[in-house]
């Protein structure tokens, strides 16, 4: 017959109950954890011909563009500021803004960036001028080719924002 | 007073009883239920902590019910609710009674810490009444944002994004927060999945697990009411204090306390004058969300809609006072600063508030080291909220 | 002929701008006192009532009296205000003004009649209603009412001129207009802050005035006497004067210059916050205004104004360090440690952000860098995020000195009557303080709509254009 003191018992209980919680507790953290080591599919969407642009107007164009992340295939409407800047560059803004993330609107009177949630102000370029937001607003990654048969200047987007905000 | 007329129950009934009490012990769990002194001023305030119990199991009913329709997926829980809204006749109903109890909810919640905070009831030995209670609002206001996101609408998702995104700016770890939430780096599927799963089994379970905890507290050291309940009135406090805890009932006399604090100076039974009290407020409350529930309902926003180029968010106004701090804490260090080191301190300070607030007096106008930022933090909590709502919903 | 006579203004711009600036100062520091002292009687006579207090039962009474003399000559300053700076200097411009916001005016002129039956009423009656003090509390309370109903109003007029928000036609977003709410709470709280102010530099004054002959006597007496503790010990030194008279009411001019101090200070602690969602919404809805004022050529007068703030609360801190001193009551090294950290961060918040009088100077100059690389701006003195982490530090450690205060205070550490005349000039410097600070208010406000009057809609000029007369037919 097993002899045990109480001693023995109390310790060989509590290593059975570590046990148990190591069991438990590595696949669940490791199932936690595992969205910080999934990589997001990459995607690059053809949005079309680049608009006429006047100089320091944003245009607002939507896109079709997969977070590719986790299951999540289907493309989802988004939306890009086209700013021409006088130098002849284009960004391609996003509509993020750059403190809680929320959707910037235009304003056209005052020709800045307005964000809605807690008054974060960006001039046509995005750069952040007034309240909260920490940063400018991120631009879409993205690149600008000419079409072969037609000539005109063509916008691929890549579902990525060109700075971590 | 109240008076209360008894009536022997019938013959058949009698028998019944009896043999289920032979073998549950019906009639031992009744009377430690029911039977045990509390002061006898100031009832009225006491009734909150009742009424916040009964609405929180209000809110674990109707939310049962939600359940049997709601779909938590990204692709279709909008349009499990619309159906909710426009097809079912009384879902409506049973979706404005969750959010209407949960507003009513927050705000009993509020004032009965209020009236625990004045009266000093946290004081020693019931400090961790405290504590739990101090948790378990912090819980309530976790699944009322939650709560929040699970629509799907576009209140719901800019919630989700807002919320979601505030973790990012704790120091070191707060990126890998967000992207744990959210399930990558923007909302997406797994967010309202584990949003949900927050909402429906993390929180609640804990919620329980604490209200249990509160309520054994609660019985093990008696409702202290306030200082009105323990003052002597004849020029012998010594005696009258050593009669008083002699003639206690239990709970009372209170151990390792004071002794002027021990017991009250007078008594009345939890059955039935407590409870019937209990039970007026718990019905005005029921009823306020019964019909506010049918008559404005809950909102349903048009669906998410992350490309929106006029939307305005809002959040909902428990969390205006906050919403306006963000504001007023602009770019990423004052974020850091204004967000989790005011925020977060102030609500350590405010649970661990027996622990350094533990001098005898328990008179409101005699502790203003407690009293004086007590009440600063609760009109910043007004002015910010009014602040809040002139910047959101100003014409 | 008349049309001419109608439209042309005398004076110049400069001038009629000067006149009105100087009797609106004037103006806003008496009607803002009668609003904070009429609601200080309220609270003052309620404790009176509750706790017997005889200190407060006094005070009520000198606070309707105040009122009532302070109410005779603001309106008279009113009245000249009305009559000759804004009809006469400013005709067109107020013309089109009250045109707009003709029932904000109506009511708010209105509630004159209300506030002069009611304050005299209390005033003339004060005693005779001694006999039924509930009725007079009741009257004191209307007062404060119809004064808030009328502050009410004319925040409609002061916060519409600023932002507009299309209120010309429309009377509800005329009320509601985006900094109608910031202003409201703004002055609710400054109104009883500078009444707490005003109080304290008179009951400083009236102890300097007090003491003033016992201080002489005492320099030819025996005792050198620093603080008045010294001075009830000297009363019974031999020769000196019976001291009877005096020490009535030495503890009362204390216990009220200390009443006064914590509402000044402990009121500013919210304006911070307010003050910076004001100037948000202004931000949001005024932009060029802002500008002009947080960037433009108000900027400086803007750091004039952080200056004057950082002083109210360590000028309110060393008063409470003082004040326990003197009582020899414990936690003076907390208000210590508080005052310090105040300066510090008063320091950090009045940096300016660039050397010259205003941002686009800078920018136009080409020198827009750091000092330190050659330019002329200072990224020490940026609003964001160095001032406002000083103006959050400044508000914790003033709550913090008035917490330790309170708590002596409630310990009775803090004996009335215990403490020095130097003190009593911290006193009035405190009082000032609030008071330049209302007026750089004030002049920020008022100057940042330029060129408009009312923001983005009438401008400064309106007040100059001379229509030509009807010509005749020929």
């Amino acid at each position: 017959m097993l002899r045990l003191t109480r001693r023995r018992m109390v310790q060989l209980t509590g290593l059975g109950a570590a046990a148990i919680g190591l069991m438990l507790s590595i696949p669940a953290i490791g199932f936690l954890l595992s969205p910080l080591f999934q990589k997001t599919r990459e995607t690059w969407v053809r949005v079309g011909a680049l608009p006429d642009l006047t100089v320091d107007q944003p245009k607002p164009i939507t896109l079709k563009v997969p977070s590719g992340e986790a299951y999540d295939t289907t493309p989802v409407d988004r939306i890009a500021y086209l700013v021409r800047k006088s130098d002849g560059a284009t960004l391609v803004l996003t509509n993020t803004c750059s403190h809680m993330q929320c959707d910037v609107h235009f304003d056209p009177t005052l020709q800045q960036f307005l964000c809605p949630c807690h008054g974060g102000l960006y001039d046509v370029h995005g750069n952040n001028i007034g309240g909260p937001p920490p940063s400018p607003l991120p631009q879409w990654v993205h690149r600008l080719e000419p079409d072969p048969q037609t000539g005109q200047t063509i916008l691929f987007v890549k579902n990525a924002y060109d700075e971590s905000i | 007073m109240l008076r209360f007329a008894t009536r022997p129950l019938s013959r058949r009934f009698r028998s019944g009883y009896r043999w289920v009490d032979e073998r549950a012990g019906t009639t031992d769990l009744v009377h430690k239920g029911l039977y045990e002194a509390v002061p006898d001023r100031g009832a009225w305030a006491y009734t909150l902590g009742s009424a916040t119990l009964v609405l929180i199991v209000l809110q674990f009913f109707t939310g049962i019910f939600l359940l049997l329709t709601y779909v938590p997926s990204f692709a279709s829980a909008w349009d499990s609710l619309r159906f909710l809204q426009t097809s079912d006749r009384f879902g409506n109903w049973v979706r404005g009674m969750h959010l209407w109890s949960a507003y009513v909810l927050i705000l009993v919640i509020g004032l009965h810490m209020l009236r625990t905070f004045l009266s000093a009831s946290y004081k020693r030995p019931r400090e961790l009444n405290w504590v739990s209670g101090g948790i378990l609002f912090f819980l309530v206001l976790g699944l009322a944002i939650t709560g929040a996101m699970l629509p799907m609408d576009n209140a719901g998702y800019w919630t989700t994004v807002v919320v979601t995104n505030i973790p990012h700016y704790l120091p070191f770890i707060g990126d890998a927060i967000r992207t744990l939430w959210r399930g990558g780096d923007f909302v997406g599927p797994i967010t309202l999945t584990r949003t949900f799963a927050i909402h429906i089994w993390v929180l609640p379970f804990l919620l329980l697990a604490l209200i249990g905890a509160h309520l054994y507290l609660l019985r093990r050291h008696g409702e202290f009411g306030a200082w009105v309940n323990y003052s002597t009135t004849t020029d012998d406090p010594d005696r009258e204090i050593a009669e008083r805890i002699r003639r206690a009932e239990p709970p009372y006399p209170t151990l390792r306390i004071e002794r002027q604090y021990a017991a009250p100076r007078k008594t009345v039974g939890f059955f039935p004058n407590q409870l019937f009290k209990d039970t007026v407020v718990s019905i005005v409350l029921v009823a306020i969300i019964f019909v506010f529930g049918f008559i404005a309902g809950a909102p349903l926003d048009a669906r998410a809609d992350p490309a929106t180029l006029t939307y305005v968010p809002s959040p909902e106004w428990f969390y205006l006072p906050l919403d306006q701090l963000l504001v007023l804490t602009p770019q990423t260090y004052l974020i850091a600063f204004g967000v989790f080191l005011l925020v977060g301190l102030g609500s350590l300070a405010l649970i661990l508030l027996p622990f350094y607030d533990r001098s005898p007096a328990r008179r409101p106008l005699s502790r203003p080291e407690v009293l004086v930022p007590g009440l600063f933090l609760a009109f910043m909590v007004v002015i910010l909220a009014v602040l809040g709502v002139n910047r959101l919903y100003g014409l | 002929m008349l049309a001419a006579s109608l439209t042309a203004v005398p004076g110049n711009l400069f001038g009629n701008g000067l006149a009105v600036a100087l009797v609106v100062l004037l103006h806003v520091q008496i009607a803002t006192f009668i609003t904070g002292a009429s609601t200080l009687a309220v609270v003052s006579e309620s404790i009176a009532m509750a706790r017997n207090d005889p200190r407060h039962a006094r005070l009520s009474h000198d606070l309707v009296k105040a009122s009532a003399y302070v109410f005779t000559f603001g309106s008279a300053v009113a009245i000249f205000f009305m009559i000759w700076v804004l009809t006469a200097l400013w005709g067109l411009f107020f013309v089109d003004l009250q045109r707009i916001t003709f029932y904000m005016f109506v009511f708010e002129a209105a509630a004159f009649v209300v506030e002069i039956a009611l304050l005299y009423s209390v005033y003339a009656n004060w005693g005779r209603l001694e006999a039924y003090r509930r009725a007079r509390l009741g009257l004191l309370v209307l007062l404060a009412v119809v004064l808030w109903f009328q502050m009410f109003f004319i925040n409609v007029v002061a916060s519409y001129m600023l932002t507009p928000n299309g209120g010309d036609v429309n009377q509800l977003s005329q009320v509601l207009n985006p900094t109608f709410l910031p202003l409201q709470l703004h002055r609710t709280v400054g109104n009883i802050a500078w009444a707490g102010a005003v109080l304290a530099f008179y009951a400083g004054l009236r102890y300097l005035l007090a003491t003033r002959r016992a201080r002489r006597e005492a320099a030819v007496g025996t005792v050198p006497a620093r603080s008045v503790g010294a001075m009830s010990a000297s009363r019974f030194a031999p020769g000196s004067p019976p001291p009877a008279a005096r020490d009535s009411r030495l503890p009362y001019w204390d216990w009220l210059g200390q009443w006064g101090v914590l509402w000044a200070v402990g009121l500013s602690l919210f304006q911070i916050w307010i003050g910076y969602s004001y100037a948000k919404e202004v931000q949001l809805h005024a932009f060029p205004a802002w500008f002009r004022m947080m960037r433009g050529a108000l900027s400086n007068v803007f750091l004039v104004q952080i200056f004057l703030l950082g002083m109210i609360f360590i000028l309110g801190t060393l008063y409470f360090w003082r004040r326990m001193t003197a009582s020899g009551a414990r936690g003076t090294r907390t208000q210590i440690v508080c005052l310090v950290i105040i300066v510090l961060a008063t320091l950090l918040a009045i940096q300016p952000a660039w050397f010259a009088l205003s941002l686009p100077d800078v920018q136009a100059a080409h020198l827009d860098r750091p000092w330190w690389d050659g330019g002329l701006l200072n990224p020490i003195g940026d609003f964001i995020p160095n001032k406002v982490f000083a103006l959050v530090v400044i508000m914790l450690c003033g709550l913090v000195a008035i917490t330790s205060y309170l708590r002596a205070y409630s310990r009775g550490e803090v004996r009335m009557g215990e403490t020095t005349r130097r003190l009593q000039g911290v006193l009035l410097a405190l009082g000032v303080t609030v008071s330049l600070m209302m007026a750089t208010m004030g002049v920020i406000r008022e100057n940042s709509r330029q060129p408009f009057l009312i923001h983005g809609e009438l401008r400064l000029q309106h007040q100059q254009i001379v229509t030509t007369p009807p010509q005749a037919p020929p």
